[in-house]
């Protein structure tokens, strides 16, 4: 089960962060993508012909997945699950990816602010409610 | 990577000791060292438990000399994904510790330890030691399966042997395991993998490669075993094939992990044997270990898995194998190279300070957990350790070289922004949680009885968060800001600022109007062309663009005040000494030193107790990340106070003191009110304020109206220099005010630059106000004489500016000027010489009115005043007369030139007329030259007077009206015990414009009537009979007409009497006067400025008042006397009439 999914720009700064749990743990997901988020200067030495960065950082509970855009922009997920595939989680990154583009794309969205589109979190749940189960 | 290795670490066997249930640590930390003892079992030990008799696969197993070596793992450690590369980092076997007291069902234990030997599938020996067991745990012991050993309870040496024998044992059974595996290797093949390796699927073509690099690897873990199993020689032999292998197929990795194996079988197999050839065969092959390690850096997988740990470990392994005082610089290259490589490595992990930051944070939260106060210490210490990640560290931790770093470069790109502090403005996106860690901190920091830490965490948390915080939030911040001030010593720095927030707002240029000049000393006028033009100290025109002004230098002296101005604002719902969510401006201000430039970086605030340090940049850098959207609001704009603007920071420089002079008006620096045309002294005193005499001071004026300075006495200034320090001069100024006009008065209160300040005087819109300056240019004693020293350093001179702030109201008004004439018949006596009048009358008053001759055509210019103001005015007319001008005048006044009239006086609010009587200037001589204007053209008369156009006449006469008015001066005395000058030139001029020939030009004739006396004409009159006239008596009499002009004059001349009813009584049928001689068509010439006379006799039979006309009409008009008469067509006669002239007819006493 995806608990969190949040996007963070290239300066490591949160620009959308949602988490799909009942408990009143949003502050610990805040803290687990905050850790996932790396340091911009390790990135920028390397090229990566993949934008799937794999497992970032496994937890005790969460498993911690990341996803990076051309544009360094990072896609993280949080799951419990603690058997995952690859290909769901690859799958569940292009989808998002989609509906990211869809989102800045939008004229009245600023690059570099917080996404604040209603359609985007509504598509962003879809695709966390589709997840693992194809 | 494992710090801790050596060469030889492929040839010890890993064991995992575990504790299994409870052991008090005592007992647990001294089974370990009794483990430890036996980390070496020699191989001739443990032949009685070798009990495998098959044949071996190490054929050349040193049985004599060989043991085998043991690391013991106390705890265990979790699987390495390079187990297959390097054997010997599995965990080959486990060994539970169990005290049986503490764990009584041994049942209980053998579960436990199985489940704990679960994690541990590399494994091949398990064995768990129980000890201390009881009676019926040993009678049952031996149910519990082999692996469960009991040491029964005995004497230490005892415990020891049995322990001895078991380490043997486990280590006969460990080789017999390798024994198995490497047959079963060897038969089967192994399929060997590392994180290196690609999982994608293989072609055809490397499927082959594969097989082949299949045996290498299988060869090169043979040997791994072959060393753990005490058998180096064997190694050796696998290591080998192991290494043909891996070449061929280009397999890097393990070529270097098989070469790697082949140095360590051979120093097992020497057995510390060293030697110099040994050890260049060691360093030769660990180069190439290196190298090989390097050479397997696959680029794609970087990011994920590196063999980079590897490339260290040998180089590690190389540098402690050689590591001796000789070869020390060659270690230090290597820890040196191991060093670089290690913290790439460490960049390399992902996010590696942000986790650090979280599991530092969830270590802090168990602290926390627990309520004391030394935890809550711990808890602060991790704490913050995590602030760096979190961007939330304290200014204090920043280290002071970037600080310098950055405020040195702060002046060439203020506004920009610097990449540390745009990462910060990034990162507080993540507010959230750095409030969370922030309130932890201030937490634990309260806990742990810290107040400084407290406050610090309080004031960044309220700083930088304070519009995700509530108002009671932001009270409870406040409230622990003033708690924890409470604890701390008055005094206290911190080095995180809190409230308020503080911006540079301005630099005043220069207190008390003084400007530093720069000096040319080539020049004796050292202050022209440094002085503005324009009335103000600010001239738009003077500053250039943008470019130049951010170039602007701000000068300060050594001992004079300076001001800046910042302004502060609180965004916040408490008080902080500024209400709350308002800002304010507020002027800084101090005394400058010691000479040199100066940065103003910030500025020290004392608030809630403690004293801290606000940087400006700070605050910029926030105001701009604000003004992109990066932070939540600006604190400025959100108190109401403007948008963020540019603030020009000059560079400022400390120049050594300059000499100061302080100036102050007499009387108060207000506004000086004068009444139009007012003249008053001013008195200006100077003081020499500095510290340095005054050599050269000049005074020169500026701005508007400058011409009301009618005089500076600059020799009371002179005459006083040097000035030494404290020393004062008085600089008498006399001031005139000048005319308030209607138009230029609103221009003036324009441009004066304190007229809001007076407005009140305003209310009738009468007063205007002027502000002009003095300056005062200064310059200090040099301090010696030298005059090269003079040359080569010239301190700057100093310009004082003084203003004169001058408010002139209207005094009294000119309502308007008219000018009146008055007749008053003169009578007809014996006399008409003045002279004999002149002697007469001792009066000098300027007008005189002979009552023989009259004043027919006297003029009085009126003036009409009016007193607007509240005070009493009182007028007196001057008027200066000119003898020149009065040549045939009759009223000589050499020794008075100046008549005065009596005084008008004028209350408030009236108005008042003031006459000026203008009869004396009338010019002798009626004179062709006043009539260019237009001369007939083609009139015989412009030949006959060549001259007569060529007079520029006009411009004579505009100068007689001129030189009239200028005679005529109306002085004022106000009751405010003030005197001055009405200016009414223009108003007079107005009023003579359209009568100026009737008031100046005579007329072309004049008449007068005499009595002729029988006899002499000079005996002696008495009074009664002077200007008499009889009746029934022949009265001669005649008529002198007097030529005024130039030219002779051909007239016909005819005299008129009349009654007092206007008859003409000499003619007609009831004539009461009877004539002789000829009254009417007299024909005569007067030569030109000579008399004629005629004569007649009159016979009046009635007494009473008459009077005597004469009128004549000219012959032959010349253009002149055309021009006087303003005829209309040269046809026209032209018409002369004298005055009338009374004669007083007294009857006949007979």
């Amino acid at each position: 089960m995806i608990v969190c999914v949040s996007v963070v720009g290239h300066q490591n700064n949160p620009l959308y962060i949602q988490s799909f749990t009942d408990a009143d743990d949003a502050l610990k997901l805040h803290h687990v993508v905050h850790c996932s988020s790396t340091s911009s200067k390790s990135e920028s030495g390397t090229t990566l012909n993949e934008a799937f960065l794999g497992l970032l950082y496994p937890t005790l509970n969460y498993k911690v997945y990341g996803y990076l855009t051309n544009t360094k922009v990072k896609f993280i997920l949080v799951t419990t699950d603690l058997d995952v595939r690859d290909t769901d989680v690859r799958n569940f990154f292009r989808k998002f990816h989609a509906a990211y583009v869809d989102a800045v794309s939008n004229p009245f969205h600023v690059p570099g602010k917080k996404i604040t589109s209603r359609t985007f979190a509504q598509t962003v749940s879809n695709i966390v409610g589709s997840y693992g189960l194809n | 990577m494992e710090p801790d290795v050596s060469i030889e670490t492929p040839s010890i066997i890993r064991i995992a000791v575990l504790p299994i249930g409870t052991i008090p640590p005592p007992l647990l930390r001294d089974y370990h060292s009794m483990l430890l003892r036996h980390h070496t079992i020699a191989l001739s030990a443990i032949s009685s438990f070798y009990t495998e008799h098959q044949k071996s696969p190490f054929t050349n197993q040193p049985w004599e000399s060989g043991s085998l070596r043991f690391k013991f793992v106390l705890g265990g450690s979790p699987p390495s994904p390079w187990e297959d590369f390097q054997s010997n980092r599995k965990i080959l076997a486990v060994i539970g510790l169990c005290h049986c007291p503490s764990s009584p069902d041994l049942v209980s234990v053998t579960e436990s330890f199985n489940v704990a030997c679960r994690s541990y599938s590399s494994a091949l020996v398990r064995r768990c030691f129980a000890f201390c067991p009881g009676d019926s745990q040993l009678e049952d012991g031996d149910k519990k399966g082999e692996n469960l050993i009991l040491f029964p309870p005995s004497d230490k040496q005892t415990q020891e042997f049995h322990l001895q024998t078991m380490m043997q044992d486990i280590a006969a059974s460990l080789l017999m395991e390798f024994e198995k595996w490497v047959l079963k290797a060897e038969s089967a093949g192994t399929i060997l993998k590392t994180p290196l390796d690609s999982q994608a699927s293989l072609n055809s073509e490397e499927v082959i490669k594969a097989k082949k690099r299949r045996l290498g690897r299988a060869q090169k873990t043979i040997g791994d075993y072959s060393l753990l199993a005490g058998s180096p020689v064997d190694a050796n032999a696998h290591y080998s094939t192991a290494l043909e292998l891996a070449r061929l197929t280009g397999d890097y990795f393990w070529y270097a992990g098989a070469l790697e194996g082949s140095v360590c079988a051979l120093l097992v197999d020497r057995m510390g044997q060293r030697d110099v050839a040994l050890e260049d065969e060691v360093r030769y092959r660990y180069t190439n270990v290196i190298l090989h390690y390097r050479k397997s850096f696959i680029q794609e997988i970087a990011q994920r898995v590196s063999p980079l740990s590897f490339e260290l470990e040998a180089t590690l392994k190389l540098a402690r194998f050689l590591c001796r005082r000789e070869l020390a610089k060659e270690v230090v290259e290597l820890l040196t190279n191991a060093a670089d490589g290690a913290k790439s490595l460490i960049d390399a992990k992902l996010g590696y300070q942000r986790k650090a930051a979280f599991f530092c944070r969830q270590v802090a939260q168990l602290y926390l957990q627990q309520d004391n106060r030394l935890a809550a210490i711990s808890a602060m210490q991790v704490l913050f350790m995590t602030t760096d990640a979190y961007r939330i560290q304290s200014r204090a931790s920043v280290s002071k070289v970037s600080v310098n770093n950055e405020t040195g470069t702060r002046q060439p790109d203020a506004g920009k922004m610097h990449h540390h502090s745009i990462v910060s403005l990034f990162e507080s996106q993540w507010s959230s949680l750095q409030m969370v860690v922030l309130r932890e901190i201030l937490l634990s920091a309260v806990r742990a009885g810290d107040p400084l830490a407290a406050w610090s965490a309080a004031a960044r948390l309220l700083r930088w968060h304070y519009p995700l915080i509530t108002p009671s939030g932001q009270n409870g911040l406040a409230s622990s800001l003033a708690n924890s001030a409470d604890r701390l010593p008055s005094g206290t720095r911190c080095a995180d600022p809190a409230l308020p927030f503080v911006r540079l707002f301005s630099f005043p240029l220069h207190s008390s109007q003084v400007d530093i000049v720069k000096r040319n000393p080539a020049r004796e006028d050292w202050w022209t062309g440094s002085a503005p033009s324009g009335p103000f100290i600010y001239t738009p025109f003077s500053k250039g663009d943008a470019n130049e002004s951010s170039k602007q230098e701000l000068i300060w002296v050594v001992g004079e005040p300076v001001q800046v101005l910042v302004e502060l604002a609180n965004p916040c719902c408490f008080d902080v000494d500024i209400p709350p969510n308002s800002a304010k401006v507020i002027t800084l201000s101090g005394i400058p030193t010691a000479v040199g430039p100066v940065t103003i970086p910030g500025c020290t605030v004392h608030c809630f107790g403690v004293i801290t340090e606000h940087v400006f940049r700070d605050v910029d850098n926030l105001l701009l990340g604000a003004a992109q959207g990066l932070v939540f609001s600006d604190p400025f704009r959100s108190c109401g106070s403007a948008k963020l603007r540019h603030v020009f920071v000059p560079n400022i420089s400390v120049v050594p003191p300059l000499p100061l002079l302080v100036a102050n008006v007499v009387g108060g620096d207000g506004a000086i009110i004068l009444y139009e045309g007012e003249i008053r002294e001013v008195c200006i005193n100077f003081a020499n304020a500095g510290t340095v005499p005054i050599e050269q001071a000049h005074v020169s004026l500026s701005g508007k109206n400058q011409d009301a300075v009618i005089s500076i006495a600059d020799e009371a200034l002179q005459s006083a220099l040097p000035l030494k320090p404290g020393a004062q001069v008085t600089l008498p100024v006399t001031l005139k005010a000048w005319h308030v006009g209607p138009v230029d008065s609103d221009n003036a209160v324009g441009g004066g630059r304190n007229a809001g300040e007076t407005q009140e005087d305003q209310k009738t819109e009468l007063a205007l106000h002027c502000l002009f300056t003095m300056q005062v240019q200064i310059w200090p004693v040099s301090n010696n004489g030298d005059p090269q020293e003079k040359e080569s350093v010239v301190p700057p001179g100093r310009r004082l500016v003084v203003p004169l702030q001058i408010c002139v109201l209207q005094g009294l008004s000119f309502v308007k000027a008219r000018l009146l004439s008055m007749e008053i018949p003169a009578h007809v006596g014996d006399n008409l010489r003045d002279e004999d009048i002149e002697t007469e009358s001792n009066t000098d008053r300027l007008v005189k009115i002979n009552p023989f001759r009259g004043s027919w055509g006297l003029r009085f210019l009126e003036l009409e005043l009016s007193n607007p103001t509240d005070v009493v005015f009182e007028i007196s007319v001057f008027v200066q007369l000119e003898k020149s001008a009065k040549e045939d005048d009759s009223s000589p006044v050499q020794d008075s030139p100046e008549y005065e009239y009596p005084k008008t006086r004028i209350d408030r609010d009236y108005s008042a007329r003031v006459l000026i009587p203008l009869e004396h200037f009338k010019l002798p001589v009626l004179d062709g030259s006043f009539f260019t204007k237009d001369p007939p053209p083609g009139t015989p008369s412009s030949s006959r007077h060549p001259s007569f156009s060529e007079k520029n006449t006009k411009a004579e006469i505009n100068g007689l009206i001129k030189n009239l008015i200028s005679k005529i001066k109306v002085r004022w005395q106000s009751g405010r015990n003030s005197s001055g000058e009405l200016d009414i030139k223009d108003a007079i001029q107005t009023a003579l414009q359209t009568t100026v020939m009737d008031v100046l030009l005579p007329d072309p004739l004049t008449f007068g009537f005499r009595l002729v006396r029988n006899g002499s004409e000079t005996k002696a009159q008495s009074p009664l009979s002077k200007g008499s006239v009889l009746s029934h008596e022949v009265t001669p009499m005649e008529v002198l007409v007097r030529n005024n002009t130039s030219e002779a004059i051909k007239l016909n001349l005819s005299v008129t009497c009349r009654d007092v009813a206007g008859q003409n009584c000499a003619e007609g049928a009831d004539a009461t006067v009877l004539w002789a001689g000829a009254l009417s068509g007299i024909s005569m010439e007067v030569a030109p400025l000579q008399e004629a006379r005629h004569c007649f006799s009159l016979y009046f039979l009635v007494p009473g008042e008459y009077t005597m006309v004469a009128a004549a009409v000219i012959e032959d008009a010349n253009n002149v006397l055309r021009a006087r008469a303003r005829t209309a067509s040269p046809n026209e006669p032209i018409f002369c009439r004298g005055p009338p002239f009374h004669v007083r007819v007294t009857g006949g006493e007979m």
